[in-house]
């Protein structure tokens, strides 16, 4: 009976040396072995098409030639998923020394990134656009580098316009009088593609309510229920009763919208920089122009959204190592090839002079000055922006105002 | 005869033996020490399980609950407690108790057309017929291909413009756009095909566990009811469906458990459409982690989810008394 308690106990204190072993496991998480005099850098990238694994890839060999005590370890995630395993790994205690994604006014609110002047030299600072820097600050201090910029334009099926005899639309009257005759022509074919599902609908809200002269709000405010924004969201109703749209609007996903704009069965929907290319992959054929979105007085207008790289406060010794890195990315040999192949426009004014004569672009280019962005500096507009993507398709069974309150309310309590 | 023999001494070996090393047998007190004994003796087997339950269920349940008592903010630092103030934002939130609704309207109707159907392909798979091999294995097929892979066939299916479902159905005429019917963009019935892929890829199981049961239902007691003159309404009732009882109670506890908990479908096919129409208490706590990066409030609503299975099930055990015997 001795020997079976001793048996016993030498069990017990097995199972409980294992236990205690194993949640050692969860907390420590590997350093880098800069023991060995090496860094390492993790760096993770959202994808912007399948070509993005492979650009990056470029780069880091490109950087690791020139800099052999650095390794990179690069992690490529879908925009679908980026923000969950951004968020998973900080709260694991793991975040990437660099990541490229939207909004970061949480980290900084939080603590956790690098004012940019500290991780890059001041030639590469003041490469930088200086209306994108700016939209990169909060308080004054730019705590994120722009990486890339869009801007959008309605794209036009001209084929189309011409069958239901109208011309390209330049205000919301000629807008809807348009969508409305293209709708017309039937056999599925939608006057105009109006993505409000979960995707991208604060991108559209923006194009809709901004057009109509309302604001989401600045760095310090959000103000999604305000007087200004009910034009534009009193017009987006009036277009979808006018059955200007296609189906369903309010659950209508972007990507898989555009593809049927591509197919020809659209007459307008607003743009990127990449749909150009993705035209030319899927369907060469289509008659197509690209002209500036329409607004309630046809004034000029885009949306420009810019996606930055930010760089943690991990352990505090890895400040060189990610100097370095930006410094490679950014020169123009780098850089230029990289947002060219990905299709969007250049934040340095070094690409820009780079990429102007390009004429795909140039649409874009041209009014990218005037772009208005989110106000991303808010530490409240990843709640803002959730509560769009979430509430602003129900626009189209509820009343306008109803929606607004309803994204205000949500946004105010994230 | 050597059988016999065999056994009766491996019997006489065991009675033998038993008392041996406790010695005096009649002991009072002795047997609560026994069991000590016993619990430390049977450890080496029991104490990996015990070492799993605890790593793998009880670690993150007590982690889900004391982070349902916390503030995090949205990029996941903690930053203190906040008593139950997570608990108070899940209930006050307008859109809760249409949720919750629509939770036991999903978990009640899933289960129970499952295993109606299952009823019945059971008792069709328990006829011996020519290729009933290779219909049992078509049974299995939804089981054996991922959730998600089914819901997407399904989901694209269902897409104007290019599913083949929306072409099928405006070919024969009973959609009348030409693009067809935007099935997964409004609520209800989004909600109504998610029900009917919840069912499909229910049935294999149930199907089986019914099955299986069909099978311990001996042929003696069927002639006994043949010969009793019960015709097959009668048997089916009287004879066949007590006996079902407990392989029943296992399909229909596994499902409620398993159905309650189903995220991939309602988050494929509901996932593009606005507002918390189509929701259920698990898109909810999704939603509250994609989309608004609220780990706090989240881990308040699983822990009230886990609350409502418990419940449900207690509700199920006691009314229907599953495991009392025939």
């Amino acid at each position: 009976m001795k020997k079976s308690l001793r048996f016993g106990s030498a069990i017990a204190i097995a199972a409980v040396a294992s236990l205690t072993l194993a949640s050692c496991g969860f907390g420590g998480g590997d350093g880098d072995d800069s023991a060995s005099g090496e860094t390492t850098l993790d760096l993770l990238v959202p994808s912007y098409s399948d070509a993005t694994q492979g650009l990056w890839e470029d780069v880091i060999d490109g950087f690791e030639d020139a800099n052999p005590d650095i390794t990179v370890n690069l992690e490529v995630q879908s925009w679908d998923n980026l923000e969950s395993v951004i968020a998973t790994k900080i709260q694991g205690g793991e975040a990437p020394d660099i990541y490229n994604g939207g909004p970061f006014a949480g980290f900084v609110a939080d603590e956790l990134l690098y004012p940019v002047e500290d991780v890059v030299s001041p030639d590469t600072f003041s490469d930088f656009q200086d209306s994108f820097l700016a939209n990169a600050e909060v308080d004054g201090t730019a705590y994120a580098l722009p990486l890339i910029a869009s801007a959008r334009a309605l794209f036009v099926n001209n084929a189309l316009l011409q069958q239901a005899g109208v011309e390209a639309p330049t205000n919301w009257d000629e807008l809807l009088d348009a969508a409305t005759k293209v709708s017309a022509l039937g056999g599925g074919v939608a006057g105009y593609g109006m993505p409000l599902g979960s995707e991208e609908a604060q991108a559209e809200a923006a194009v809709w309510l901004w057009g109509g002269g309302g604001t989401f709000g600045d760095a310090e405010t959000i103000t999604v229920d305000d007087p200004s924004n009910l034009p534009g969201a009193e017009q987006v109703k009036k277009m979808i009763d006018a059955g200007a749209t296609q189906a369903d609007p309010g659950s209508t996903q972007r990507s898989p919208l555009m593809d049927i704009f591509i197919q020809g069965k659209i007459g307008m929907q607003v743009g990127l920089p990449p749909t150009v290319g993705q035209i030319a992959e899927g369907n060469p054929d289509l008659d197509y122009s690209i002209v500036p979105i329409p607004t309630k007085d046809g004034s000029p207008f885009t949306l420009g959204v810019m996606d930055q790289l930010m760089a943690f406060q991990n352990d505090g010794d890895k400040q060189e190592a990610i100097t370095k890195f930006f410094d490679y990315y950014y020169s123009a040999d780098v850089y230029v090839p990289w947002v060219q192949s990905e299709g969007f426009l250049p934040v340095t004014k070094s690409g820009a002079e780079a990429l102007s004569g390009e004429e795909a672009l140039a649409p874009f280019l041209e009014v990218l000055p005037g772009a208005q962005f989110y106000p991303s500096t808010n530490p409240q507009w990843s709640a803002t922006d959730a509560a769009f993507k979430a509430l602003f398709g129900q626009i189209q069974t509820k009343p306008a105002q109803d929606v607004l309150t309803e994204i205000q309310a949500q946004s105010d309590a994230g | 005869m050597s059988t016999t023999s065999d056994a009766s001494s491996t019997r006489a070996g065991a009675a033998e033996s038993r008392p041996r090393p406790g010695g005096s047998p009649a002991e009072p007190g002795r047997p609560k020490k026994r069991g000590g004994r016993d619990l430390l003796h049977s450890l080496p087997w029991i104490g990996p399980a015990l070492i799993l339950i605890f790593g793998v269920v009880l670690y993150p349940a007590i982690v889900m609950f004391y982070n349902s008592t916390r503030d995090i903010s949205i990029s996941g630092i903690d930053k203190g407690s906040v008593g139950f103030d997570n608990y108070v934002e899940v209930f006050s939130f307008p859109y809760f108790w249409p949720i919750f609704g629509r939770t036991i309207v999903w978990v009640v109707v899933v289960v129970a057309v499952t295993v109606l159907i299952s009823l019945g392909l059971a008792q069709i798979l328990n006829k011996a017929f020519p290729g009933r091999r290779i219909v049992r294995l078509a049974v299995i097929i939804p089981w054996a291909a991922s959730v998600v892979m089914t819901t997407m066939v399904v989901y694209y299916g269902l897409e104007p413009y290019f599913g083949i479902i929306n072409k099928f159905l405006v070919d024969i005429g009973l959609v009348d756009t030409p693009e067809g019917y935007g099935w997964t963009r409004n609520p209800a019935t989004a909600f109504a095909w998610s029900i009917v892929v919840a069912i499909f890829v229910s049935l294999p199981f149930t199907t089986y566990t019914i099955l299986a049961g069909l099978q311990t239902v001996p042929g003696e007691v069927l002639e006994a009811a043949k010969m009793d003159g019960a015709g097959p309404v009668r048997t089916y009732w009287a004879v066949v469906l007590p006996q079902l009882r407990s392989a029943l109670a296992v399909a229909v506890l596994i499902n409620i458990i398993n159905v309650f908990n189903s995220l991939p479908i309602l988050k494929v096919m509901t996932g593009s459409i606005p507002g918390y129409d189509a929701d259920t208490i698990m898109t909810m706590i999704f939603k509250y982690i994609q989309n608004q990066h609220k780990v706090d409030v989240a881990s308040a609503l699983s822990v009230v989810a886990f609350v409502i299975v418990i419940v449900i099930v207690a509700i199920y055990v006691r009314v229907v008394k599953p495991m009392k015997e025939v």
